[in-house]
């Protein structure tokens, strides 16, 4: 089993391809007409930035905790 | 390595993936009825799907010596329509003892919907009053973790119903446990842009354990594709897990849980 810093040296640049291509795809939306208010009040990606939030906190357990921004909590049907 | 891939819509892949999987050592799949990316207008159109499934398509995967076996059911997506759902349940009974028919799937529910709800019922009541092994299609993106906690309170509260008989599959993070913990094998679906990337895979074999877990592609006619299978093996071995814990993974597993059905004769290596 690799240890965190051969872990980090294994993904380090696939993270940081996977954070500017995030990066490029914000500059892209806001680049394209109506893009600034869209950026601001999109919910969707009011969702983004609760999850990228959760990144940074250094709370454990990041990917379920995204997976739970994204899920639907509204009751089953009766 | 041989592989086998629990879970594959062949009827939407090409013949140069068929090509693909034999050369990478994949000797079985099992492909579940699904959408086909369009609703079908009539229950005739689901008859002539099974026939494709169940004749077609073993002949096809056989020229490259892949071993091909089924699954029956109304899809989640078009059990919406309840009463073509009730005709095309009403299709499957006699077709159950089919040589290549491993059990009812792949049910669940799509946009956890009422009527998705009663077509599901209707088909977990048809498998277990069949003896059958059950496939479960979990929903996708922000209706997943409702729709798999519907599902897994159903299927605990049929008394029918054994847990070890049926793969709640397209688990991600925050529905593995849901599965795992009351007694269900696991599927990962690896689909990267909707469901789960091989490294975030490999990542919850890591942290959920390897036990009654089943790895898939799935693939089908969106962006997808068998490479994803060996590519996920690729990934757990390169992290340092040994081959024959990539076989438990990426060929026993799959033999133990279909192995409950007397049709598939595969044996996981080493027992």
């Amino acid at each position: 089993m690799q240890d965190a810093q051969q872990t980090l040296d294994q993904y380090f640049l696939e993270m940081r391809w996977r954070c500017l291509s995030l990066a490029a795809d914000l500059d892209r939306v806001e680049r394209a007409p109506g893009g600034n208010a869209v950026i601001g009040s999109d919910p969707r990606l009011k969702k983004l930035r609760e999850a990228l939030g959760v990144l940074l906190e250094g709370r454990p357990n990041r990917a379920e905790q995204v997976q739970s921004i994204f899920s639907d909590k509204t009751p089953p049907p009766r | 390595m041989k592989y086998i891939d629990p879970h594959i819509h062949c009827v939407s892949r090409t013949t140069d993936d068929y090509l693909y999987m034999a050369r990478a050592g994949v000797v079985a799949v099992s492909e579940p009825a699904f959408w086909a990316g369009f609703d079908r207008s009539s229950a005739a159109s689901f008859a002539d799907y099974f026939r494709h499934l169940l004749d077609i398509e073993p002949k096809r995967a056989a020229k490259y010596g892949i071993d091909h076996y089924a699954w029956l059911c109304i899809n989640a997506k078009e059990a919406e329509d309840v009463a073509l759902s009730r005709e095309v349940i009403k299709l499957i009974p006699p077709l159950l003892d089919h040589p290549r028919v491993l059990g009812v799937g792949e049910i669940g529910l799509n946009k956890n919907t009422r009527n998705e709800i009663t077509v599901f019922e209707e088909q977990v009541d048809l498998a277990a009053r069949h003896d059958q092994l059950i496939l479960i299609h979990t929903p996708h993106l922000e209706d997943k973790h409702k729709g798999t906690s519907i599902i897994t309170s159903i299927l605990k509260n049929d008394k029918r119903i054994r847990p070890e008989r049926v793969l709640v599959d397209h688990c991600e993070e925050h529905t593995f446990r849901l599965a795992r913990e009351n007694g269900f094998w696991a599927g990962m679906t690896i689909y990267p842009v909707t469901k789960v990337t091989p490294q975030r895979a490999v990542d919850m074999l890591e942290t959920f354990g390897t036990g009654m877990v089943c790895v898939n592609s799935a693939s089908d006619w969106g962006e997808s594709g068998p490479s994803n299978l060996t590519d996920t093996c690729l990934e757990f071995r390169r992290r340092g897990h040994s081959e024959p814990e990539a076989i438990e993974v990426f060929f026993n597993n799959p033999c133990r849980f279909f192995g409950q059905c007397p049709k598939w004769k595969i044996k996981p290596i080493g027992e």
